[in-house]
């Protein structure tokens, strides 16, 4: 089978598994108990308060005519309107995304440099003391709790040294302060990322360093290390240029779908630092049965990965000849 | 120049420019920093429902009148005086205060007309009811504004007068296009507002979604330098910024820091010993306007029997929740009406248990079942009057008691109702009753409670009841007993409806004053609810940043100390 019948096959698949996502999250939202009205009334409301509330939502219709309009708007790339910010769902979205994709997006490209770079130098020092306190250095990071760490981190970098600001993106005063020009601010974005960078760095690397560890290993018997040995390179050049690049081809795939699954964000991450992207929304929106904007959000991180399996599928096959549709 | 040394120059250079940014010069304007839990939900008035959008709306939009933080009497606000009555019209005139809006046009009877129509013709939820039963607005003059009643309604005066104003200028074009839509309410409620005029002392400078909110003061406020309900109003401060908190530990560090002035959020019992020791910080604490109780299903068996209620009131030791499960944070509740609420909380009530020793409760709910004709295989009293391990309670019938179910919220959502329950259940097996508390999650919980009536009894509670009482109406009014009315516990009482009704149309506060006190002694008589407690509020400011705090039920923030905060060098202290 050629490639492209096989991204053909693939494509005609994503459409299959949308729709099965679509009706599913539909679904499954309605299946939960409750609904997104229960929580805004209070016993000061009348009856007829909450059925307009109810109304307003387009909760009163049948299920069924839900349900098209839904398949309607999501064909038509209105994916609705939020209950409870009363906005259309793909600006709250849109407006979270690029915070997520900014701070996620740069931790895992951060994280797998190091790894990459620690995996390798544990790979070249295999049992010697360099390898065991590199891995379990990094098992140890890798394991650690996310909030724990992140409320640790927050306590001793933010408010005990006071280098870092405690939470949030941005800083207020110097965001209303009219003489800030766009790079006081881009700094101090920069300034407020440092804490969950360093964090989600610290939680992350350790899981590419134990691949690229793996792999290389595997790498470094392969005959073209032996026949590089043969002809004299220095080792310095054996790791670098012939060990290294073939070995992170794993990393690779695993930053690539990393990278897709990036734009749901972390929602401890981002309540912790108060990081304002989707994944507290994700969970808001869920929490509080805001169907619209959780039903969209989820849509978007499956579009988003089943596209990132098909990309990372043909990638595979330009980076490794071996690999044949 | 190599690859190395591009490297250090470029980290020194981001180092250099952190730096320069954690250096960065505070604003010499007065700022006053309030955290808070949750991002505002929207500002759009007619769709915010949520404590967060209010807290920052409530200083934009303004009603014409206010609650007085000490009596807790309506205070003319935006109305120069209190509403003159015209019984035989049955209207209302308000003659209104000189004021502007925050595009310094001014504010006019017209507006307020306006509203009005606006929430009448849209039905917009949580203010149509206090609307409905106008029937027509007249605007005399541009300072005058006569409201006509369809019929006496009590909630005039609370609700309708209480309602934030809206500029006719600034809204009219939209509602008009909004009426002509699919759906006029969706497309009011969804409207999105980015710059909403106000007549409030501050108005919005910007919103960024999800980092911070800033308010401006408002220089057209009608209340500046202004005496109003004996307070001299400012606003004392340039400039509000509210800071969203993902954690309450992270937010208190902040506020520990001095990132933040104040914490416009109750502060956990958890918190308070750390907090109280810190010189720089104050601790408020208020009362809230809440109800947390316990409610019965009176529509089947065992709790249709009111001796049997009457047995578990006496069971609940209120004081051991309070002083133990609520830290000493809150009060007991033997009305369903909370005590600050002074003009409407009946005080004569039966207080079932109240001040009695474990043994004394016991042997009181235990008189209680056996004068109903309840039965034990084991009593929890012997002949002797000497307390034992109960066995099989018996209804009066002589069969044994079912198990039945005490639901709860869980421990994550609210520990002090999940404990509660827990404490309850044991108390109630001291009278060998089968008990079985059960955390369930909130939705699913009202879900059963609400949607269904399938339960025996749970715990619930309001964190946020109005000051009008007529919340007591909707709870217990047999017109509201249906699937997701308010009135869970399916309680009927012909005498309760009837005074009900009576209520809401009377117009002579002490003639409903005397309704109200009624209604809920026969709520206490027959307990379809059990009150238990309200936890208190208890927030942070720092010491030495701001001062001039209003304290009021609720807490402190509120309209008047948004007045009235001073930054504390201002005063030389």
């Amino acid at each position: 089978m050629g490639l492209k019948r096989f991204v053909l096959r693939r494509l005609v698949e994503i459409a299959v598994i949308f729709f099965v996502i679509m009706t599913v999250l539909f679904v499954l939202f309605r299946l939960a108990p409750g609904d997104p009205v229960s929580r805004m009334v209070d016993p000061s409301m009348t009856p007829e308060d909450a059925r307009l509330l109810m109304e307003s939502m387009g909760l009163d219709q049948p299920l069924w005519t839900q349900y098209l309009y839904y398949l309607k708007n999501v064909a038509t790339g209105n994916m609705g309107v939020s209950f409870h910010y009363g906005e259309p769902v793909i600006d709250i979205l849109m407006n979270r995304l690029p915070n997520t994709v900014l701070l996620f997006t740069t931790s895992i490209l951060l994280s797998a440099l190091l790894g990459v770079f620690l995996g390798k130098i544990a790979a070249w020092k295999r049992g010697q003391r360099t390898d065991t306190l590199l891995t379990i250095g990094a098992l140890f990071c890798h394991t650690l709790f996310l909030p724990w760490l992140a409320l640790i981190m927050i306590w001793f970098f933010a408010y005990r040294v006071g280098w870092f600001p405690i939470t949030g993106m941005v800083s207020p005063d110097v965001w209303i302060d009219p003489g800030a020009g766009w790079l006081a601010k881009a700094l101090d974005v920069l300034h407020h990322m440092a804490l969950p960078l360093m964090t989600l760095i610290l939680i992350h690397f350790g899981s590419y360093l134990l691949v690229m560890r793996s792999s290389m290993l595997d790498t470094l018997k392969d005959d073209y290390i032996i026949t590089a040995r043969a002809k004299g390179l220095e080792e310095k050049t054996i790791r670098d240029h012939h060990a290294a690049p073939n070995a992170a081809l794993p990393v690779v795939t695993s930053v690539g779908l990393s990278l897709a699954f990036s734009i749901n964000g972390g929602a401890l991450t981002e309540t912790v630092f108060t990081w304002p992207g989707i994944g507290r929304e994700l969970v808001f929106s869920v929490s509080h049965s805001d169907y619209p904007l959780a039903q969209a959000a989820f849509l978007i991180i499956a579009i988003v990965v089943l596209v990132a399996n098909l990309v990372v599928d043909v990638l595979y096959a330009y980076l490794d000849p071996r690999i044949r549709y | 120049m190599d690859g190395r040394n591009c490297w250090r120059r470029g980290v020194l250079l981001l180092l250099t420019a952190v730096m320069l940014t954690a250096c960065h010069e505070k604003n010499t304007h007065h700022v006053l920093n309030i955290g808070l839990a949750e991002e505002p939900r929207t500002l759009n008035v007619w769709l915010a429902s949520d404590a967060n959008s209010r807290k920052v709306l409530s200083l934009i939009y303004q009603p014409l009148y206010v609650y007085d933080p000490d009596t807790l009497d309506l205070v003319p606000w935006l109305a120069e005086s209190m509403p003159v009555y015209d019984a035989q019209t049955l209207s209302y005139s308000v003659t209104l205060r000189e004021a502007r809006w925050s595009d310094d046009t001014p504010f006019t009877s017209r507006d307020v007309a306006f509203t009005g129509s606006l929430i009448q013709s849209f039905k917009v939820p949580r203010y149509a009811s206090d609307w409905d039963f106008i029937k027509r607005i007249e605007t005399p003059d541009s300072r005058t504004v006569r409201f006509y009643l369809k019929q006496p309604m009590a909630a005039f005066l609370t609700g309708t007068l209480s309602t934030p104003i809206v500029q006719e200028k600034e809204w009219a074009d939209f509602a008009e296009k909004a009426q002509t839509t699919e759906k006029p309410l969706t497309a009011l409620v969804n409207h999105r507002m980015q710059h909403p005029v106000g007549t409030g002392p501050f108005t919005l400078e910007q919103w960024r979604r999800g980092a911070f909110l800033h308010l401006k003061r408002n220089p057209h406020f009608f209340g500046i330098g202004k005496t109003i309900g004996g307070r001299t109003l400012g606003p004392f401060v340039d400039d509000l910024v509210y800071t969203v908190f993902g954690t309450s530990d992270v937010a208190i560090l902040a506020l520990i820091k001095g990132d933040i002035d104040m914490l416009w959020w109750p502060i956990q019992p958890g918190y308070m010993a750390d907090l109280s020791r810190r010189k720089e910080i104050r601790l408020f604490t208020n009362e809230k306007s809440a109800l947390y109780f316990m409610g019965f299903n009176l529509r089947r068996p065992p709790f249709n029997d009111m001796a049997l209620r009457r047995a578990v009131a006496y069971m609940i030791d209120k004081k051991f929740i309070v002083s133990r499960i609520l830290q000493g944070q809150g009060t007991k509740m033997f009305s369903v009406v909370p005590e600050e609420n002074r003009f409407w909380c009946c005080t004569d009530l039966p207080r079932y248990g109240d001040g009695m020793s474990r043994e004394n409760r016991l042997k009181a709910a235990y008189q209680v079942l056996v004068d109903a004709g309840y039965s034990w295989a084991v009593p929890p009293v012997d002949a002797a009057g000497n307390l034992q391990a109960a066995r099989e309670i018996r209804l009066p019938g002589g069969q044994p008691m079912k198990r039945f179910t005490i639901l709860t919220p869980p421990a994550d959502y609210d520990p002090h109702r999940a404990t509660s329950g827990l404490m309850i259940q044991e108390w109630l097996r001291e009278l060998g009753m089968p008990a079985y508390a059960r955390p369930m999650a909130f939705s699913s919980m009202l879900e059963q409670i609400k949607g269904h009536h399938d339960f025996d009894a749970f715990i619930l509670g309001y964190g946020h009841l109005g000051l009008d009482p007529d919340y007591v109406r909707n709870l217990f009014h047999s017109a509201n007993d249906k699937s997701r009315g308010w009135n869970m516990s399916g309680y009927r009482n012909s005498a309760f409806d009837e005074m009900a009704d009576r209520s809401i149309s009377e117009m002579d506060p002490v003639k409903r004053q005397a309704l109200v006190m009624e209604m809920q002694k026969l709520i206490a008589r027959d307990l379809p609810y059990i009150p238990l407690y309200k936890p208190s509020v208890v927030e942070a400011v720092r010491r030495d940043r701001f001062e001039g705090w209003v304290e009021m039920l609720e807490g402190i923030g509120n309209i008047w100390s948004m007045c009235q905060v001073k930054p504390v060098s201002s005063d030389g202290a």
